[in-house]
């Protein structure tokens, strides 16, 4: 007879991770299963390059909720973070360095331009005043339209904190939800490297053009960025993001929870409409009373269940559910720092994100490229050097670069004859994009990981590669995600429930997914008992 | 700015040279200012509208027009001795509750075709009819590849878009609610307007249109129908005139919009089609003959350079002429920027404002091309010359895909013009063969995209590379039309800027969809008609619910106005 678990956990990314340490600290008995030989899912730590160790996905952490990190004790576990502080944007015409200091900052963006310096403090306070007033949405279900009213008083105190707003917070709010980085940005600012840097939060794991509508919603999802409390900042975690889901997992085991790697689930078992458990591929059949999903939500429902067991509707909302995968993630092992030609003495433009995003149209023409299907010939990147901040990293004297690439469309143009065929091309396209700004950049190259949307599907899971697990799109958020009416963590499938980050609030490591879903499993557990 | 000047102040415009010389003009010794209760600037037809609600209801008004024509946008004009629509083709959107109001039944004599939409295939030869009758339209789609399915699809999305679209034509087309709230939760929970405007909804449909509005016109017809062309024709609705692309998130509002069904209106997945006959300037005219029926004064050349306020609260408004008008209101039916922003000074509008305007999205990029031509072109794919008669009453729409109209918006972003852009006629002869008195017809083709701010400027040459790639567009569905062509007349956006004195060239004003729709068109606080100068109303196609010819910011800034005024009288 196989062993019976109060909870079964199926994926163990840090949402699921997080989802069975809230899970086992009520004291039910859990297990986790996980495809893969490694648990972290996208917040992953590995080493392609012996010697040198890559955040293979996702690279930097700045919306872990602070709830999590606190009630999951996650520092006696092992986490460590260092602020990653500043952007620096090489451009043709010079730099902008932006860091800490704010005298500093503002002497740079007023090289490019003296109103974006004296606009400067009023967008920082509008941004502030947003964030701020919003925050609150993402540790709270989201509350549906048709739902229980009681659903709304919860957020009866969102609303009249919004009346009490002044006309142009919630004008810029509204200009975020329903606009594009690019047009919010213009409100304030006009210098090619600010708007294009800036504008990137706007992109980021999207399928958009910083000009698109839509894509102040993605802005504003980054931009509710702290690091347990304190405002908009990036966080490296010591040994890479792995160690996010490393001290994760190890609060949840300190609970009691199991974790099981190379377990992946076939199938949902169901009696009736009752999920009672699952089926590994080896054929092996774990039962319990309440199954949770941490994948996203393709594999959730359309993978993972026997074909017709949901209502038409749902089903069809879920096929609905746009995943359009945009970027991928090119890692190098480097045996020295690059030297980029347009830059400040030393090192400290290098400690935090270097930007390729010099204008405007340079981003928005790396979109129009990706929507016709080819893979941006002059790609936006992020890029990261975390063994200036971590040297455990690499080996002594060594770097490792993380760059995010955008635009990778998942789905290609047929001449290009898929991913596969031209991932080496790709990654000697983001060697050169690097290497125009920092000529040494390809001399120092030892070795690199190219992780396309491809691969981030087929080794990590991501539907379509997208790393959100399911688009930021204005129509996919609150109390539309993943399918309106099933934004709060519920399935039609009675003791299955979602705890992915194709649910409210979203993608990032959060961890909010995975923590409201468990908050809300507990009160459907407490009101049936 | 100098000295103080005498009460009420002139305010200086802000962008000179976007205004004629005669501004700091003193009024004219020994000639006594006009006065109104209500001076309504601009007299096209949301101006004309706005100024017949007004006298309606008693409220004495002028409404100022600073061409020589009634009209703005939705004018008839000429080309080569043939009565031309010079922008807008159709009226078909034009509110039946304004008209009621007006009583312009009768008026006005329009026509709408069975076949609403042809769209003939660039390059396959193949076409697609949309018609009136959407049973009739899903028959024909049933005959292309996968046509069960397309079909099929086309109906569902039909009944979709009219279901939601009645709700459209109840709430939105209204005085948008107030976002704002009050002080109570009740209140506040109202205001985020999702539950009470549902009551007529179904929950399903009720879902939707949370889900719809943001989304893209692509993505949205594309849950619906696996057809490239018919995708293309249905999704570009939600970028007709404006400075996006299917793909653009928002243009599923702008789509949605567009089919308002109920109360008379009849959108769906075809859209409407109506043609005035006379031309929309026969529309103008009735409203025309209305607002001047229920006693408005309407004069025409008669521009205003600068709207005067003392203190914050208007004053009335300055001509170019020199003369001015006293009135206690102002209703503006120019685009946002021009009155904001050029008609008022900064400190009539404060900083902030003006700030948050200029970010106003207002790049036009739709061309107006009038060809006069001296047969009735054949094309092919229409079928038999009796059946190409009846295909070709409605809109004529040539695109490709979806990605074939994403390229041709892609060089606007670069201030290039389209390579081959999207080319949506209409023959209005067919219907109306009172336009001309012989065999000769007019075509009249939107062309998109050409953008206001073309690199090189709107140079002859330039001119003359848009005329023919648009001609080149049309030749590819009707074979030999080049030959037939006797004279041509373009209206580009930088036209609608120098002589319709549109801001940016925007033939809707601001451009359309979900982030300058409603309440926040043209920018939150500045989308219910009110400004935050006393007395200032703001309406036409930049405030809600937008553009074409509806009628409907007209209505709803007049109603507005009048509610405050009888309040102010209480």
């Amino acid at each position: 007879m196989a062993e019976r678990y109060d909870a079964i956990v199926v994926g163990g990314g840090h949402n699921g991770l997080t989802t069975a340490a809230y899970l086992a600290k009520s004291g039910l008995k859990v297990i986790v299963l996980e495809r893969r030989s490694v648990l972290g899912g996208a917040t992953l730590t590995e080493s392609p390059v012996q010697g040198y160790k890559f955040s293979v996905a996702s690279y930097l952490v700045s919306l872990l909720r602070p709830q999590v990190i606190r009630e999951l004790d996650l520092a006696k576990h092992g986490l460590q973070m260092a602020p990653s502080v500043g952007t620096y944007t090489p451009h043709w015409d010079g730099y902008l360095d932006r860091r800490t200091d704010h005298a500093d900052t503002l002497r740079e963006i007023r090289k490019w331009s003296h109103r974006d310096a004296d606009n400067y403090d009023d967008f920082k306070q509008t941004v502030t005043d947003i964030t701020r007033f919003i925050r609150p949405a993402i540790d709270m279900p989201a509350p549906d339209p048709y739902g229980d009213p009681k659903e709304w008083l919860e957020y009866a105190g969102l609303a009249k904190e919004f009346g009490h707003l002044p006309l142009r917070t919630k004008g810029a709010l509204l200009d975020l939800i329903t606009g594009s980085a690019y047009d919010f940005l213009r409100r304030w600012f006009e210098g090619e490297p600010l708007i294009g840097t800036m504008s990137a939060s706007g992109i980021i794991g999207t399928f958009l053009g910083i000009k698109s509508p839509g894509t102040g919603m993605v802005f504003l999802h980054h931009y509710f960025g702290e690091i347990d409390g304190s405002f908009r900042e990036w966080a490296l975690p010591q040994g890479g993001t792995g160690a996010v889901a490393a001290a994760i997992a190890s609060a949840a085991q300190s609970f009691g929870a199991i974790t099981r790697t190379d377990a992946p689930v076939k199938q949902v078992l169901l009696r009736g409409d009752k999920a009672i458990g699952v089926v590994l591929e080896s054929g092996e059949e774990v039962y319990g009373d309440t199954i949770v999903s941490a994948a996203d939500a393709k594999h959730t429902f359309l993978d993972m269940l026997p074909a017709g067991s949901l209502p038409t509707d749902f089903e069809t909302a879920i096929r609905n559910f746009k995943f359009r995968g945009s970027s991928a993630k090119v890692n190098f092992a480097l045996d020295g720092l690059p030297t980029f030609t347009a830059a400040p003495p030393g090192n400290g433009h290098l400690m935090g994100t270097v930007s390729i995003s010099p204008s405007p149209d340079y981003m928005e023409r790396a979109y129009d490229d990706a929507k016709h299907g080819h893979p941006s010939k002059r790609p936006f990147l992020d890029m990261l050097i975390p063994t200036l901040v971590d040297p455990s990293m690499a080996p002594p004297g060594k770097h490792v670069a993380t760059a995010f690439v955008q635009y990778a469309p998942h789905k290609l143009a047929p001449e290009h004859g898929g991913w596969d065929n031209i991932k080496e091309q790709f990654g000697d396209l983001v060697v050169d994009t690097i290497s125009e700004f920092a000529p040494d950049f390809r001399d120092k190259i030892v070795g690199r990981q190219i992780m396309t949307p491809l691969d981030l599907e087929r080794t990590i899971g991501l539907t379509e590669g997208n790393i959100f697990q399911g688009e930021i799109l204005v129509q996919q958020m609150a109390f539309n995600r993943p399918v309106s009416g099933w934004s709060r963590y519920k399935t039609p499938i009675r003791d299955y429930w979602l705890a992915s980050s194709s649910a409210h609030p979203g993608g990032g490591i959060m961890g909010a997914p995975g923590r409201l879903a468990a908050l809300e499993i507990l009160k459907s557990k407490r009101g049936a008992a | 700015m100098a000295a103080k000047k005498p009460a009420p102040k002139v305010v200086k415009a802000a962008t000179k040279a976007e205004l004629p010389p005669k501004v700091q003009k003193a009024p004219r010794a020994g000639k006594p200012a006009a006065t109104a209760d209500v001076v309504v600037i601009g007299g096209g037809h949301n101006g004309l509208v706005a100024a017949a609600y007004l006298a309606r209801a008693g409220v004495k008004t002028i409404l100022v027009e600073a061409r020589t024509e009634l009209g703005g946008m939705a004018l008839t004009g000429d080309v080569d001795g043939v009565r031309a629509p010079m922008l807008a083709h159709t009226v078909g959107r034009f509110r039946p509750r304004v008209a009621r109001d007006l009583g312009l039944q009768g008026k006005v004599k329009l026509v709408e075709p069975e076949a609403r939409n042809f769209a003939p295939h660039p390059t396959n030869g193949t076409a697609i009819t949309l018609w009136r009758d959407a049973k009739r339209t899903a028959a024909e789609l049933a005959t292309r590849p996968n046509g069960e399915k397309v079909a099929s699809g086309y109906l569902k999305l039909d009944g979709r878009l009219r279901r939601v679209g009645a709700y459209f034509e109840k709430v939105l087309d209204g005085i948008p609610p107030d976002l704002d709230g009050g002080k109570s939760v009740a209140e506040l929970l109202a205001g985020f307007a999702f539950r009470a405007p549902f009551s007529g909804l179904e929950e399903g449909d009720g879902r939707e249109i949370l889900r719809m509005l943001p989304m893209s016109a692509a993505d949205l017809v594309n849950e619906y129908i696996n057809d490239d062309h018919l995708e293309a024709l249905i999704s570009w609705r939600g970028s007709r005139y404006n400075a996006s692309g299917p793909i653009s998130p928002g243009t599923g509002a702008t789509l949605l919009f567009d089919s308002i069904t109920g109360d008379g209106a009849d959108g769906g997945a075809s859209g409407e089609t109506v043609v005035a006959i006379g031309g929309p300037g026969a529309l103008i005219d009735a409203i025309a003959d209305a607002a001047r029926g229920f006693g408005a004064e309407i004069r025409t050349g008669a521009q205003v350079t600068a709207i005067t306020e003392r203190d914050g609260r208007v004053t009335g408004v300055a001509l170019a002429s020199g003369e001015e008008i006293i009135a206690p209101y102002v209703l503006s039916t120019l685009d946002p920027k021009s009155t904001l922003l050029n008609l008022l000074g900064v400190e009539a509008t404060g900083p902030e404002l003006r700030r948050r305007l200029r970010a106003t999205r207002n790049t036009g990029v739709t061309a107006k091309l009038n060809i006069l031509l001296d047969q009735l072109p054949a094309f092919p794919s229409a079928g038999s010359t009796a059946e190409q008669e009846v295909r070709l009453r409605g809109r004529i729409t040539i695109l490709s895909d979806i990605l074939g109209i994403e390229r041709a918006f892609d060089s606007s972003k670069y201030g290039e013009m389209s390579d081959v852009p999207v080319v949506e006629a209409m023959i209005p002869t067919l219907i109306d063969p009172s336009l001309t008195n012989d065999k000769r017809h007019l075509l009249s083709a939107v062309v998109q995209y050409a953008p206001v701010d073309l690199k090189g400027g709107w140079t002859a040459d330039a001119r003359k590379t848009l005329a023919d790639r648009a001609v080149s567009v049309l030749e590819s569905v009707a074979p030999g039309i080049s030959g037939h062509i006797v004279a041509r007349q373009l209206i580009t956006p930088a036209d609608l800027q120098s002589d319709w004195g549109a801001t940016g060239g925007h033939a809707m004003h601001v451009n359309e969809g979900f982030d300058q729709f409603a309440q926040w068109r043209p920018l939150y606080g500045l989308g219910r008609y009110e400004t935050p100068i006393d007395g200032l109303f703001l309406s036409g196609a930049g405030t809600a619910p937008g553009g074409g010819v509806t009628g409907a910011p007209g209505a709803n800034a007049a109603e507005k106005l009048i509610r405050h005024l009888r309040r102010a009288a209480e």
